[in-house]
């Protein structure tokens, strides 16, 4: 899946990438591909501003720690930002469930 | 070990876009990028080039920074509400009859000009995509709204006799925006 593909989803994706613990822009990267399996193709460069707008946003927090002598900069989900991944899975899900049935002719499992 | 000339002229052109602290944290991923690719055993020149290319162009990565840069928040912020204070500085100015002031044509002009100058700056940093130039703007910008309105407040409280509804009004107005520039200031200068 290219970046273009992605969009409108990637700060969900970045939130659900920081759920399991404080992580660096790097390891958010390798979560990612880890949990898509590899099939996420993201400039792992353009993760790093859309991580900076999140902390703008209040919804993750960054802070700078040594590792090995180099300083880098780890981010960890706040309250607001775990309230937000929780809507944004609940809001994925439903659309995905609708756009499926559409697709694939079938009703809708959970009819509003 | 020391990483190759292809990954410091990457960074370079980092460099020349955004602040120190911002470059450190992708030099750090890319150093991490560069580590895992000889990891796997691939020789430092290509694992420099395919580091340098798993992290994307540069100067997207620099525009992407400087669509999030505090400045243009900031700056907007300062835009939207400007139009606020000036009608209540107005409305002062109107019901006080300030062109009965004792104050210097020369010293009016000035005073109009730097007005202009300050708020040409919020208008850059607030539409600015390269994010130093955008910074710079807001810093001088978030400055210069800071003093005028300081320069507002002290000026109708010597020139006028006496304290109106309205100038009480106006110099609250100042007084938020005050407070909304040392707000934008901190997270540019923080970066």
């Amino acid at each position: 899946m290219r970046a273009e593909e992605l969009k409108g989803h990637l700060d969900a994706v970045l939130l659900a990438a920081l759920e399991d613990g404080p992580r660096h822009g790097y390891a958010v990267m390798e979560a990612l591909r880890q949990s898509t399996g590899g099939r996420l193709d993201l400039p792992t460069g353009t993760i790093y501003p859309a991580l900076r707008r999140l902390e703008q946003a209040g919804l993750i927090t960054g802070s700078w720690s040594v590792v090995g002598g180099r300083r880098r900069r780890e981010y960890r989900l706040t309250a607001a930002g775990r309230r937000a991944l929780s809507g944004r899975r609940a809001d994925w899900r439903e659309f995905a469930a609708t756009v499926s049935a559409a697709l694939e002719g079938r009703g809708c499992p959970n009819p509003a | 070990m020391s990483e190759p000339r292809v990954i410091g002229a990457y960074l370079a052109v980092l460099a020349a876009e955004l602040p120190a602290s911002i470059v450190e944290e992708l030099a750090g991923g890319l150093a991490e990028t560069y580590q895992s690719y000889l990891r796997q055993g691939v020789a430092p020149g290509p694992a420099a080039q395919s580091a340098v290319a798993e992290f994307g162009d540069p100067h997207v990565i620099a525009a992407e920074f400087a669509r999030v840069n505090p400045a243009r928040r900031g700056a907007r912020r300062l835009l939207l509400t400007g139009p606020v204070a000036g009608a209540c500085w107005a409305a002062v100015l109107i019901t006080s009859r300030a062109w009965a002031w004792p104050v210097p044509l020369l010293a009016r002009i000035g005073f109009g000009l730097v007005l202009l100058t300050v708020i040409g700056l919020l208008a850059a940093a607030a539409l600015g995509t390269r994010y130093r130039v955008a910074a710079r703007a807001g810093i001088a910008g978030c400055l210069g709204i800071a003093a005028i309105d300081a320069i507002a407040i002290t000026g109708a409280m010597l020139a006028s006799p006496s304290v109106t509804p309205v100038m009480i009004s106006a110099m609250t107005a100042s007084t938020v925006r005050i407070a909304l520039s040392v707000q934008a200031l901190r997270p540019i200068l923080t970066r």
